[in-house]
C-alpha cells in the first residue's frame, strides 16, 4: 500500500470526480425538429437546410444540392412561387420573416450560372415509366423516379416541354432561358421526352399502360373555360388560356386599344398584364372585390402599380359586336351577400345597373379545365381527375398530380405532388405498403426562446421602374446580391437545428456538455447532467428537449 | 489595444471548476464558480468561505478543483487570502491570481469586518461574493443581503429590511475596481473577472446567483431569473472603476417586478390568488429607485 504522508494529501490529478448523472430524472436530448418553413412548403422543401449552408458556409453550390434533393427548378419556383414558406417563418412573430424566396432564386441562380449538375445514379432499374406532360408535376415526377433508377419516358403535347410554366407565364416573371436551362438539367439524367406527341389522340392510353409499368398524367388544366354570354364567338374574343399560349409562343395578336380582362386568378393578371405590354389600356372586370381575387397577393399589387384599372362588382352580361368584332360589353353591378360553398361572397346582381364599356378585344380568364381528349377516367366533380390518397386514379397502375387533380394551384404544389407520386409509383412497383416517415413534430414561436436573436431588417427586392418595365417582356426583377442573400440567411433563426450559439455549453452548472470529438458537436455528458433543464430552456431554437429518463 | 479589448471579451472555459460536485440541479453558484475560475484561469488560488461552494465542491476524495483550494472559516476568507498574498510577496513569488469568495452570508455579515480590512490594507486579492440572498447552506436564514419582502426560514412574513449596496460600501473604501455581475451574461461576467485581475490592489465583484432550493424556482429557470433581475432594475449593473460608477448596463426594456417576483417560492405570499398585494408596489419601488440612480 502507497505510504501517505503525514497529514492528508490529495494528488489532483488522481482524483475520480464523483458522477452525479445518477440523481438525474430527466434528461436532455438533441432532437431535430420540422422548422415551419419546411412544414408549409408545398414542395416540402429543406428551407432551413440551404439556409444554414449559406449562413455557415456561404456555400452555395451546397445550397443548390440541399435544395434539388426535393425541388429540381428552385430558379423557376424562386420567380414564380407565392412563397407560402415566408407565412410560416417564426421570424414573422419577431421581427419580418425571412425573404426566403429571394434566397431561393439566388441559389437557383447560381446552379444555372455555374452549371452544376444534378447528381446521378450508378445503378438503374429495369422497370419503366410514362410520364404524361412536362409541366412542373411531370418534370418533378420524372425527376425523383430517376433518382430512384427508373426509366422514365415523358410524353408532351406540345413542341417545348414546360407545360404551363412555359405556354402559361409570361416571360417578365419567369424568363424562357431560365426554364429551358432547368428543364434541360433534369433530362440530363438521363430522362426520354418526346414532343408533339398528345398521349388520347396520337397515341392511345391504352399503349402506354401496356408498355410501361407505370404512367404519371401531369396534364395540367389548361383548356380555358369561359363563361356563356351572347357574343363570346367573336373574333376577338379569347380565353386566358388561349391568350397566353398564343403570346408565349411568340404570335402576333392584335389586340387594339381597349382591353376588358375578365376574372380574377392569376391567369386573368398574367393577360391582363400582358396586355398591358402590348400598349393596350387594360381594365379587369370582376363579380366580386379585391379580397376575394384567387390571384396571389404580389400578383394584384404588381397590376396596380402597372396601372391596370380594376372594376370590382361587375359582371359582363354581353360583348357587343359589330360585324363580328368586338366593340364594347355590357355590364351589370353586383353586390356582396353571404358566402356560397367555396367561403367567398355570393354576388347578387342589382336591379337597373347596366352599363356598356367599349372594348377592342375581351380576354375571358374566367376558369380551366381539363383537356380529357382521348383519356377515360374518373373525375371528381366532374371537373378534376379523382385519386386515393397514394395518387392513383380510378385505372391500375395510373397516376396523377397537379392542376389536373387539384384544380388550379400554384408551380411548388406540383412540385410536391410529382414528388409523392414518385414515391407512390415506387411502392407500387415494388408492391411495398405505402412507406411514409412521420416527420418530426413542427416548432412553433412558442417553443423558442427569442431573447438570443437580434432584431435585423429583412432584404427587399427592388423592381425596375414602371415605365422600363411596360416596354418589354423582361423579367422584372433584376438578379440579387449574392452577399446580402448570404446576409439574409444569417437571420434564419434555425428552428430545431443547432447552429452552435454555445448557450448549453457555457450555461450548464455540472459541465456535463461537452464537443464531442468526433463530430465537433456539442453532445451531454449523461455521467454528470443533474437534469436541471437549463440547457433546454435557454436553447434558442428548441434543439435540446427534455425527455424521460431512459 | 484592440488585441487587449478581444483578449477580455474572448470566452474561456477550461473547467478548472469540473464536473462531479454536488451543487442542485440549476445551482446558480456552480455556474458562477466555473466562469469565474475559467476566466482567471490556470495559475490561480482559490481561497473560499465555508458555505454552499466548500461544501459541494470539495469533500474527500473527489473534489472538483482543478487549482489550488484554500478553505477558510466562515468569517475570513478575506483575512486569509491577504495572508496568501503576503506570503508570496515575502517568498517573492508571483505573480498569481488570488481570489477569495464567498457567500452573502460571509461577506456581508460574519466576514464583513476582515473584508473591510483586506480592502483599507490594500492586498492584491480578487474577492468574489456569491450573492443568493440568504444563508443557503444553512436552511435559507436570513442575511443582509436578502431583499425586502422575501421569505427566509427566520422571516416567515417577509424580509422587513432592505439589501444592504455592498458594492457602493466597497467602492468607498477608495478601492480601484468594483463591478457587479449575473450569471446569465457570461461574457460580461469574465470580462469583469479579467478587468479586475489585470488591476493592481483590492478588487471586488458582485454575482447575483440564484438559489433554486432557497428562492423555489425550477432550476431550469435559473439563467431567465437572473435577466428578470436586470431588466426589472432590481439588481443593477455596473463597474466602479477608481469611485465612479461607469459601464452601466441599460435596461433594453423595462420589466415590472412581479414578473420577476412570480416565479419565485419565496415571493409567494406578495401575491393573494395571483392579485399582488401592498408589499409588491413597494419593491416597485425600490427598483424604481435602482433605474434613477444608476439611470438604468
Amino acid at each position: 500500500m502507497e505510504k501517505l504522508p503525514l497529514g492528508l494529501a490529495l494528488d489532483l490529478r488522481k482524483v475520480v470526480p464523483y458522477k452525479t448523472g445518477s440523481w438525474r430524472t430527466l434528461m436532455p436530448v438533441n432532437m431535430m425538429q420540422t422548422p415551419p418553413c419546411t412544414q408549409s412548403c408545398p414542395a416540402g422543401n429543406d428551407i432551413r437546410g440551404f439556409l444554414r449552408v449559406l449562413a455557415e458556409k456561404q456555400d452555395y453550390e451546397e445550397a443548390w444540392h440541399v435544395l434539388t434533393r426535393t425541388n429540381p427548378l428552385p430558379a423557376t419556383c424562386g420567380r414564380v412561387c407565392p412563397h407560402p414558406c415566408e407565412a410560416g417563418c417564426n421570424r414573422r412573430d419577431f421581427d419580418t420573416p425571412l425573404a426566403i424566396n429571394c434566397s431561393e432564386r439566388a441559389v437557383g441562380d447560381y446552379g444555372l450560372e455555374y452549371n452544376l449538375k444534378h447528381k446521378k445514379l450508378i445503378s438503374k432499374r429495369k422497370e419503366k415509366v410514362a410520364v404524361v406532360g412536362s409541366g412542373p408535376a411531370g418534370l418533378s415526377c420524372a425527376f425523383h423516379l430517376t433518382k430512384r433508377g427508373f426509366q422514365v419516358k415523358i410524353f408532351e403535347a406540345n413542341s417545348e416541354p414546360g407545360g404551363w410554366m412555359r405556354y402559361g407565364i409570361p416571360s417578365y416573371r419567369l424568363p424562357n432561358y431560365i426554364l429551358k436551362q432547368e428543364i434541360e438539367k433534369i433530362l440530363e439524367l438521363g430522362i426520354e421526352i418526346e414532343c408533339n406527341v398528345k398521349v388520347g389522340v396520337n397515341i392511345p392510353m391504352d399503349h402506354l399502360t401496356q408498355h410501361y409499368n407505370a404512367v404519371f398524367l401531369g396534364i395540367g388544366a389548361q383548356m380555358g373555360a369561359s363563361i356563356k354570354i351572347p357574343g363570346e364567338d367573336a373574333q376577338n374574343v379569347f380565353s386566358g388560356v388561349e391568350f397566353l399560349k398564343l403570346i408565349n409562343s411568340g404570335q402576333i395578336v392584335e389586340i387594339g386599344k381597349d382591353v376588358v380582362v375578365i376574372g380574377g386568378g392569376n391567369t386573368a393578371m398574367d393577360c391582363a398584364r400582358v396586355a398591358k405590354r402590348l400598349g393596350a389600356n387594360v381594365s379587369v372586370f370582376y363579380r366580386r372585390t379585391r379580397v376575394e381575387m384567387p390571384a396571389i397577393t404580389a400578383e394584384i399589387d404588381e397590376a396596380l402599380e402597372e396601372r391596370i384599372m380594376f372594376r370590382y362588382h361587375t359582371n359582363p352580361l354581353k360583348i357587343i359586336t359589330d360585324e363580328d368584332r368586338v366593340v364594347g360589353l355590357l355590364c351589370e353591378q353586383m353586390e356582396l351577400k353571404e358566402s356560397d360553398a367555396s367561403g367567398r361572397a355570393r354576388p347578387v346582381p342589382i336591379g337597373d345597373s347596366e352599363s356598356t364599356y367599349p372594348a377592342d378585344t375581351v380576354i375571358m380568364a374566367t376558369g380551366q379545365a381539363v383537356d380529357y381528349d382521348g383519356i377515360e377516367i374518373r373525375k371528381q366533380n366532374d371537373q378534376w381527375i379523382s385519386t386515393n390518397e397514394n395518387l392513383m386514379t380510378s385505372i391500375d397502375g395510373v397516376f396523377a398530380g397537379g392542376d389536373a387533380v387539384l384544380g388550379l394551384e400554384t408551380v411548388a404544389v406540383a412540385i410536391g405532388q410529382g414528388l409523392r407520386a414518385a414515391s407512390a409509383i415506387e411502392d407500387y412497383i415494388e408492391g411495398n405498403l405505402e412507406s411514409q416517415l412521420s416527420p418530426p413534430p413542427v416548432i412553433y414561436s412558442k417553443d423558442l426562446n427569442t431573447y438570443y436573436y437580434t432584431h435585423e431588417k429583412q432584404f427587399s427586392k427592388k423592381a425596375v421602374s414602371i415605365h422600363t418595365r411596360l416596354k418589354n417582356f423582361r423579367e422584372i426583377y433584376p438578379s440579387f446580391d449574392r452577399q446580402e442573400i448570404i446576409k439574409e440567411a444569417e437571420r434564419c433563426f434555425s428552428c430545431g437545428l443547432c447552429f452552435y450559439c454555445g448557450n448549453c455549453y457555457m450555461y450548464c452548472p455540472d459541465n456535463a456538455v461537452k464537443i464531442s470529438p468526433s463530430t465537433g458537436k456539442y453532445d451531454f455528458d449523461l455521467d454528470f447532467c443533474k437534469g436541471c433543464g437549463l440547457c433546454a430552456i435557454e436553447c434558442p431554437c428548441h434543439y435540446i428537449q427534455m425527455t424521460l429518463e431512459r | 489595444m484592440n488585441e487587449k479589448a478581444e483578449e477580455l471579451n474572448r470566452v474561456e472555459k477550461k473547467d478548472l471548476f469540473g464536473s462531479g460536485h454536488r451543487a442542485c440541479g440549476g445551482c446558480g453558484q456552480a455556474l458562477a464558480a466555473r466562469l469565474v475560475h475559467d476566466a482567471a484561469g490556470e495559475n490561480t488560488i482559490a481561497c473560499v468561505a465555508t458555505g454552499c461552494l466548500e461544501v459541494f465542491s470539495s469533500p474527500y476524495p473527489d473534489p472538483c478543483w482543478r487549482i489550488p483550494f484554500l478553505h477558510s472559516l466562515f468569517e475570513n476568507p478575506a483575512a486569509v487570502a491577504s495572508g496568501v498574498e503576503a506570503a508570496y510577496k515575502a517568498l517573492k513569488k508571483g505573480p498569481v491570481n488570488i481570489i477569495a469568495q464567498a457567500g452573502d452570508g460571509s461577506t456581508a455579515d460574519i466576514g464583513f469586518q476582515c473584508i473591510s480590512g483586506m480592502f483599507e490594507r490594500g492586498h492584491n486579492v480578487l474577492y468574489v461574493c456569491y450573492d443568493n440572498e440568504a444563508y443557503m447552506n444553512t436552511g435559507v436564514q436570513r442575511s443582509s443581503f436578502t431583499p425586502y419582502g422575501a421569505w427566509t426560514s427566520t422571516t416567515p412574513m417577509g424580509n422587513p429590511t432592505r439589501k444592504k449596496n455592498l458594492p457602493l460600501i466597497a467602492a468607498d473604501h477608495g478601492i480601484p475596481y468594483v463591478a457587479t455581475a449575473t450569471v446569465d451574461d457570461f461574457r460580461d461576467l469574465q470580462r469583469k473577472v479579467k478587468t479586475a485581475l489585470s488591476i493592481e490592489g483590492p478588487k471586488y465583484i458582485h454575482i447575483l446567483v440564484p438559489c433554486p432550493l432557497g428562492w423555489g424556482h425550477p432550476g431550469e429557470l435559473t439563467v431567465k431569473i437572473c435577466r428578470l433581475a436586470k431588466d426589472t432594475g432590481l439588481f443593477p449593473i455596473f463597474e466602479i472603476i477608481d469611485g465612479k460608477v461607469t459601464n452601466v448596463k441599460k435596461i433594453p426594456v423595462k420589466v415590472p417586478v412581479e414578473e420577476y417576483l412570480k416565479p419565485q417560492g419565496r415571493f409567494r405570499f406578495l401575491f393573494k390568488k395571483g392579485v399582488p398585494t401592498e408589499k409588491v408596489a413597494e419593491i416597485q419601488e425600490i427598483a424604481n429607485q435602482n433605474i434613477e440612480r444608476f439611470n438604468l
